[in-house]
């Protein structure tokens, strides 16, 4: 179901896996906990894929990481070699997410028993770092992507003190006495604001062009299989490694691995005319970079992007407490998640591909329909987390903000994130204090915090120096 | 402006329901009537079918009516709040006759219900009118 859903709202343009999870949030109170979250994960993986689907049938990438499959796969598509593009996009999306899962499963339950080791001033150093990378990473200026994270963490302030007991910054109303729910804000920041900032596609004219999306033959022959095979294997390498670090999201991995494929390849010039090298690596990286980026979030309890900071949020509100001791506390858990991982993958292979005429067809439908029905789907969603009008409210509220900032390109994903990280970064921060009496330098005289704290102002410093980012050039695209 | 303000003190002094009308009734009645009249004026008046509306001016309509459907949500019930919203909404996006936008208005809201309310059991709030 996660996986077919991921798909359908992947084939959408502007939705990623950040919107499709968060609108589909809310199903989570009426499923048993572990089902809700593998649903949620095969919504991860799905959205991926359907975004490559569009991206080589209609070069229109369903999100951002499905941006660099469309030179390529999209120029096969019109030499009528679709078939083969999507068939090796779903092969090698197989291959790396097998291997991805293989390496969540190796090296999860040891970082976790390495984590445990950790104090709360590790863990503030870390939700620093973490965000701090995220803003290092994510497109647009420095400045408003700092302000973003602060905005985030003074959300996650509002309702309760855990410590005194007391209400902040509530402004005496009830609505905010058990702050904002994750569900409303993702819902709003992602979902309600993709839709507002594509309202104004003209009334009638559907939203994609035509094109010939007649595919034929989905596999790939034997050339194709030995063009390939490095691809796959260097693509998974990249995307599992690359998703380990917060904030470098999936869209990131796979320009890389595109350029790798075009420096490896024996005729570069080829790039961008039409070969299956240029799908078949950016594909394997994206699906191993999901995988990747589930280590840090199941062992850690610190999210890398978007997608996994609502899962984290899906986790705490199901009653999971995220950390090292996930693992070891809920196995049945962590285990139902790798094999619905894999499960999800095997899914994706047999019952997407013969779909492929189904989601285009949906694309089919104009946009100004797709739009109300999506708004309405996103009202009854927020009403259902609590049954109350008042979160409806504040979901649309939050839309309208998440709009405006994309219109004037300020990024969610360090709200989100900070968001999320927020409650941890406070209460380390302040059992840290308390341990040390209010000394701040109990974060430089432990070695991991202080190799943390590091790494994070290091990466301010270069920012202020160079004033330019890795993440900054050629992502167009909404969200990894 | 002035139909929201009746709305708002007929919602204080409590419209009851239909089988026991409060004081409020009346007025919250001629509240609602009055509103529906003064949208389609401005409506009229703005040329919401006009293909020429800016993108911000689209939003900043689309907003309102996410908003005031947050607003009688609780107070007309999920089934006639999400009939009229996605009516608005649907006019703002379609240039289709209003019978085409009002059927597909209404099979929508009616699809919603079937499988949030009756498949996924979400309570949805119901209005004074029972429904």
């Amino acid at each position: 179901m996660g996986v077919l859903l991921g798909t359908l709202v992947g084939v959408l343009p502007g939705l990623g896996p950040s919107a499709a999870i968060s609108l589909l949030l809310p199903t989570i109170f009426h499923a048993p906990p572990v089902a809700s979250l593998i649903m949620l994960v095969g919504i991860c993986y799905g959205a991926q894929y359907g975004g490559s689907t569009t991206s080589i049938l209609l070069n229109i990438p369903g999100e951002a990481s499905s941006v660099v499959t469309a030179f390529d796969g999209y120029q096969m598509a019109r030499k009528g070699r679709a078939g083969p593009a999507l068939g090796m996009a779903a092969f090698g999306s197989f291959i790396a997410g097998t291997f991805g899962v293989i390496g969540l499963m190796l090296f999860a339950p040891t970082l976790a028993k390495a984590a445990l080791s950790f104090g709360p001033p590790e863990y503030f150093a870390l939700a620093v770092m973490s965000l701090t990378l995220v803003t290092y990473l994510t497109k647009g200026s420095v400045l408003r992507s700092l302000v973003m994270a602060c905005v985030g963490i003074i959300l996650s302030q509002t309702g309760m003190d855990p410590i005194t007991s007391g209400f902040r910054l509530t402004f005496g109303l009830r609505a905010l006495t058990n702050g904002f729910d994750i569900v409303l804000v993702a819902m709003g920041l992602f979902g309600m604001s993709e839709v507002l900032l594509n309202i104004g596609v003209p009334s009638g004219q559907t939203s994609v062009p035509a094109a010939d999306t007649r595919v034929k033959n989905l596999f790939p022959n034997r050339k194709d299989w030995r063009d390939s095979a490095k691809p796959i294997a260097r693509g998974t390498l990249i995307g599992f490694f690359l998703g380990l670090i917060p904030g470098t999201g999936n869209a990131i991995p796979t320009f890389i691995s595109y350029a790798l494929e075009k420096r490896f390849s024996k005729h570069p010039e080829k790039f961008g005319t039409g070969i299956i090298e240029g799908v078949a690596g950016p594909e394997s990286t994206n699906n191993a970079s999901s995988s990747g980026t589930f280590i840090p979030l199941l062992s850690l309890g610190i999210p890398g992007n978007p997608s996994t900071a609502i899962l984290l949020g899906a986790l705490m509100i199901l009653g999971f407490q995220p950390g090292p001791l996930l693992i070891s506390s809920n196995p049945d858990l962590f285990w139902g998640l790798l094999a619905s991982m894999y499960t999800g993958n095997v899914m994706l292979l047999v019952l997407n591909l013969p779909l492929i005429g189904l989601w285009v067809k949906i694309l089919k439908i104009p946009y100004s329909i797709l739009s109300v029905l999506i708004m309405l789907f996103c009202q009854i969603g927020a009403y259902s987390v609590n049954n109350n009008v008042t979160d409806v409210l504040i979901m649309n509220i939050f839309g309208l903000v998440g709009y405006l900032m994309k219109r004037y390109d300020f990024a969610a994903a360090p709200l989100i994130l900070a968001f999320i990280l927020g409650s941890m970064l406070e209460k380390s921060l302040r059992q840290s204090l308390i341990l040390s009496h209010g000394s701040p330098w109990i974060f430089f005289s432990r070695p991991l915090s202080l190799i943390l704290l590091l790494v994070a102002i290091s990466m301010l410093i270069s920012l202020a120096i160079s004033g330019r980012r890795i993440g900054a050039k050629a992502i167009e695209m909404k969200e990894a | 402006m002035f139909s929201l303000l009746v709305l708002y003190e007929a919602l204080r002094l409590g419209p009851g329901s239909l089988s026991r009308p409060g004081s409020g009734f009346l007025a919250f009645c001629a509240g609602i009537v009055l509103f529906c009249l003064s949208v389609g004026l401005v409506c009229r008046g703005w040329k919401i079918r006009d293909s020429r509306m800016t993108h911000s001016q689209r939003v900043i309509l689309t907003f309102a009516v996410l908003f005031a459907y947050s607003l009688v949500l609780g107070v007309l019930g999920f089934v006639v709040a999400t009939f009229l919203g996605v009516t608005a909404l649907f006019r703002l996006q379609l240039t289709r006759s209003w019978w085409t936008v009002l059927g597909t208005s209404a099979l929508v809201t009616l699809l919603a219900y079937l499988v949030f309310g009756m498949l996924l059991h979400v309570y949805f709030p119901v209005g004074f009118l029972g429904i």
